[in-house]
């Protein structure tokens, strides 16, 4: 077991001061509830003489830890939850837009706001990056190589289905060994514009919208809402756009920049590199996306 | 010419044969004829014991055991009886291989496994020997066939007397009279044949493989008139 | 959160899997299909470890499949059953195992009879004329154990199939989305539309 794990599920008394906030040799602000979300305005029981576990609010915390460490691969147990990131891409009429934020996190600190998420893996193919920036990046440029050669062999590009079951297979067989990646493989073959989310447990999944990485689910709010098929180039561009502003506004592990390729039937092309801030007051076409800035 | 090619069983001759094969075949020729008929009802086996003698001790055969005296018909399986021809040691082994496999498949399927599989089975590793020819991999279904000695005079006995619609029990008539015409012994009884049967048990649906034991099979006999007893009946009336 | 349920009636067996694919909180796919097509007259539901689930699948599809090939006849239920049930069992004791649940379902044509397999991934089989796996199977097996008729006609077997949907549906805090249905009976398999 994990010192994590432990940590958390053990009920000894000397864990129990060891946790609590009154212990002088516990630092103030270090590692507190708020490590697990707000305690609610109950923050004061534990004040109180009341003993409390700081402990995730969820039926089953050592299940819920398990869920989110890995302790086979590493003993010091890192949490696995995909940090830092926003990266989205979907399928339209016109092709495929792939847009991601550029911001890297340590804990609270931003190592870089000028971090290249999508990796191209060849003129066809595009890989986004999310979970472990070296894991991605390392593997993703290794299956650009196997799709090469793939090209050599077969005298024709692989399928974006057959690439992404490539690096699919590839990961699983390091299943339990501590990778960590969430990735698009965004292309266009003979069947048109496709996309397959792969990431390090194993699962592939063929797909027209997907969103990857901590500030996913506020670039889902804003892409979910305003997607459609038939959108055109410009439409689809600036949704991609507007829903990494989305995120990389609300989510405070994503932002600096945002980065937009579109990926057509002759291959990709990169669109831009966006600073977000301005979007917020300034916007990509003279509409700012800021809410203050958009109701004034 | 021969001579050059016929050392290996992977070496072909260059009128493409594989003479260590042929070889084989033709020792198969000159062991205990073993035939097999499969009627409507079941699949009868006979077998010629080439092993005889006074000093042999067939207690075993006579109690407990399938039946048989171990020299030519085996029971592989509960599904599965087989007669064989060849080498005795050779024929052990590959035995043994088959009742391994028919077991690996019960492990992993929780069935009998199937006949024609089990064939296969015993196919594949002879073929792994040989490359190519006829003991070498190939196998075949047949209604009623023959291998071992004079087994050309039983395959066309059989062709003449067999119909698609033959019951067990007049194929086990037919298997008799056929070995009793192309076995050299003037006499039948039990310490030259062994005889099996397969059908299917009516109470609980199940293949019921039988192999007789040399009682059974001098019972038999005498029923169809060819015991030992009828002919001596007959030399002392003569 | 995945849920499936099956259920057998008079000469069809049912399989229904939710088809939505879940990671943390959000929902990644709305129309995954969970129920593989393993032979003529054979289906598979599985849910379990993201990965483990298609990666075991699709061994298990493969090699039935290699079964037909080389035999030239299909594996009938019972026999499928207690060979899958060996892969698991094996894998348990392996260095990786697979840790995937299995709904089996198929019609034997030699018995003209429907079987219904349950499976788990420590390779525990038993046969059910109905089962679940998930948490629906909380609120599906009591329902079933009430509702369920063996002599049912197909009809009248995706009436209660209906219910076991509505029933999660109603009372299980987290909505599946839409299910896949495929029966299997002596015309083979097909998807049906609820």
């Amino acid at each position: 077991m994990n010192t994590l794990v432990s940590r958390f599920t053990s009920s000894s008394s000397t864990e129990l001061k060891a946790l609590d906030s009154r212990d002088p040799d516990y630092g103030e602000n270090e590692a507190s509830d708020i490590t697990w979300g707000s305690l609610g305005g109950f923050g004061n029981l534990g004040l109180n003489g009341i003993p409390s576990f700081n402990i995730p609010t969820v039926p089953d915390p050592t299940a819920f830890l398990r869920l989110h460490t890995d302790d086979a691969a590493d003993s010091s147990c890192r949490i696995k939850i995909q940090h830092g990131t926003t990266t989205l891409a979907f399928r339209f009429q016109g092709g495929v837009i792939v847009a991601v934020d550029s911001r890297a996190t340590a804990g609270s600190y931003i190592a870089s706001g000028t971090v290249k998420k999508v990796i191209e893996i060849n003129p066809h193919l595009l890989g986004t990056m999310a979970g472990g920036a070296a894991d991605c990046q390392f593997w993703e440029t290794y299956l650009g190589s196997q799709c090469r050669i793939y090209e050599l062999r077969n005298r024709e590009r692989i399928s974006v289905a057959a690439a992404s079951k490539y690096l699919s297979n590839l990961v699983y067989s390091y299943k339990g060994m501590g990778l960590s990646m969430g990735t698009m493989i965004c292309g266009w073959d003979k069947t048109g514009p496709a996309i397959f989310y792969v990431d390090s447990d194993g699962t592939r999944l063929k797909g027209d919208v997907f969103s990857v990485g901590s500030g996913s689910t506020f670039a889902y709010g804003v892409l979910d809402q305003g997607y459609r098929w038939d959108l055109t180039d410009e439409e689809a561009q600036e949704l991609g756009r507007r829903s990494i502003y989305a995120a990389g506004h609300r989510d405070a592990f994503s932002g600096n920049t945002c980065n937009l390729y579109h990926v057509k039937e002759d291959g990709w092309k990169f669109i831009g590199n966006y600073d977000i801030t301005k979007l917020h007051y300034e916007g990509s076409q003279g509409a700012a996306y800021g809410y203050d800035q958009r109701t004034q | 010419m021969a001579r050059r090619y016929d050392s290996r069983t992977t070496i072909f001759s260059p009128e493409g044969r594989l003479y260590q094969i042929e070889y084989a075949m033709e020792a198969i020729s000159h062991a205990g004829t073993v035939l097999g008929i499969l009627a409507k009802d079941g699949v009868v086996l006979a077998a010629e014991k080439k092993v005889t003698g006074k000093l042999l001790d067939l207690s075993g055969a006579k109690e407990g055991g399938y039946g048989g005296s171990g020299e030519k018909i085996f029971l592989l399986n509960s599904n599965v009886i087989a007669g064989v021809a060849g080498i005795t040691a050779d024929a052990n082994s590959l035995i043994n291989y088959a009742r391994t496999a028919a077991q690996r498949h019960l492990f992993s399927y929780n069935e009998d496994i199937p006949v024609e599989q089990l064939a296969q089975r015993l196919c594949d590793l002879k073929q792994g020997y040989t490359q190519f020819g006829d003991p070498s991999g190939n196998y075949s279904g047949w209604k009623a066939t023959c291998i071992g000695a004079n087994n050309g005079t039983a395959q066309s006995l059989l062709k003449q007397e067999y119909k698609d619609d033959i019951t067990v029990e007049d194929a086990i008539g037919l298997a008799i009279r056929v070995m009793s015409k192309t076995m050299d012994s003037t006499t039948l009884g039990s310490e030259k044949l062994e005889f099996a049967v397969l059908t299917l048990d009516k109470k609980n649906e199940q293949p019921r493989p039988k192999i007789f034991k040399p009682a059974e099979i001098d019972a038999l006999l005498a029923k169809h008139g060819l015991g030992k007893k009828d002919e001596d009946t007959e030399m002392r009336t003569a | 959160m995945e849920c499936q349920f099956g259920l057998s009636g008079n000469g069809y067996v049912l399989l229904a899997a939710s088809t939505t694919a879940v990671r943390s909180i959000v929902k990644m796919k709305h129309d995954q299909d969970n129920i593989k097509v393993l032979g003529p007259q054979l289906i598979m539901s599985y849910s379990g470890e993201p990965g483990d689930t298609i990666q075991f699948a699709e061994y298990i599809e493969r090699n039935i499949r290699l079964y037909q090939i080389r035999n030239f006849h299909a594996l009938r239920p019972s026999s499928a059953a207690s060979w899958l049930r060996r892969q698991l069992a094996d894998s348990l004791r392996s260095r990786n195992p697979y840790a995937v649940n299995i709904l089996l379902g198929g019609y034997d044509n030699a018995t003209s009879k429907p079987h219904l397999y349950w499976m788990d991934y420590l390779g525990t089989l038993t046969n059910q004329p109905y089962a679940a796996q998930g948490y629906g199977s909380y609120f599906v097996l009591s329902l079933l154990d009430r509702y369920h008729n063996p002599e049912a006609s197909l009809e009248e077997g995706l009436e209660t199939l209906r219910r076991c949907i509505d029933e999660v549906e109603k009372r299980l805090v987290v909505s599946q989305g839409k299910y896949i249905v495929k029966v299997v009976d002596k015309d083979g398999v097909r998807v049906i539309e609820l």
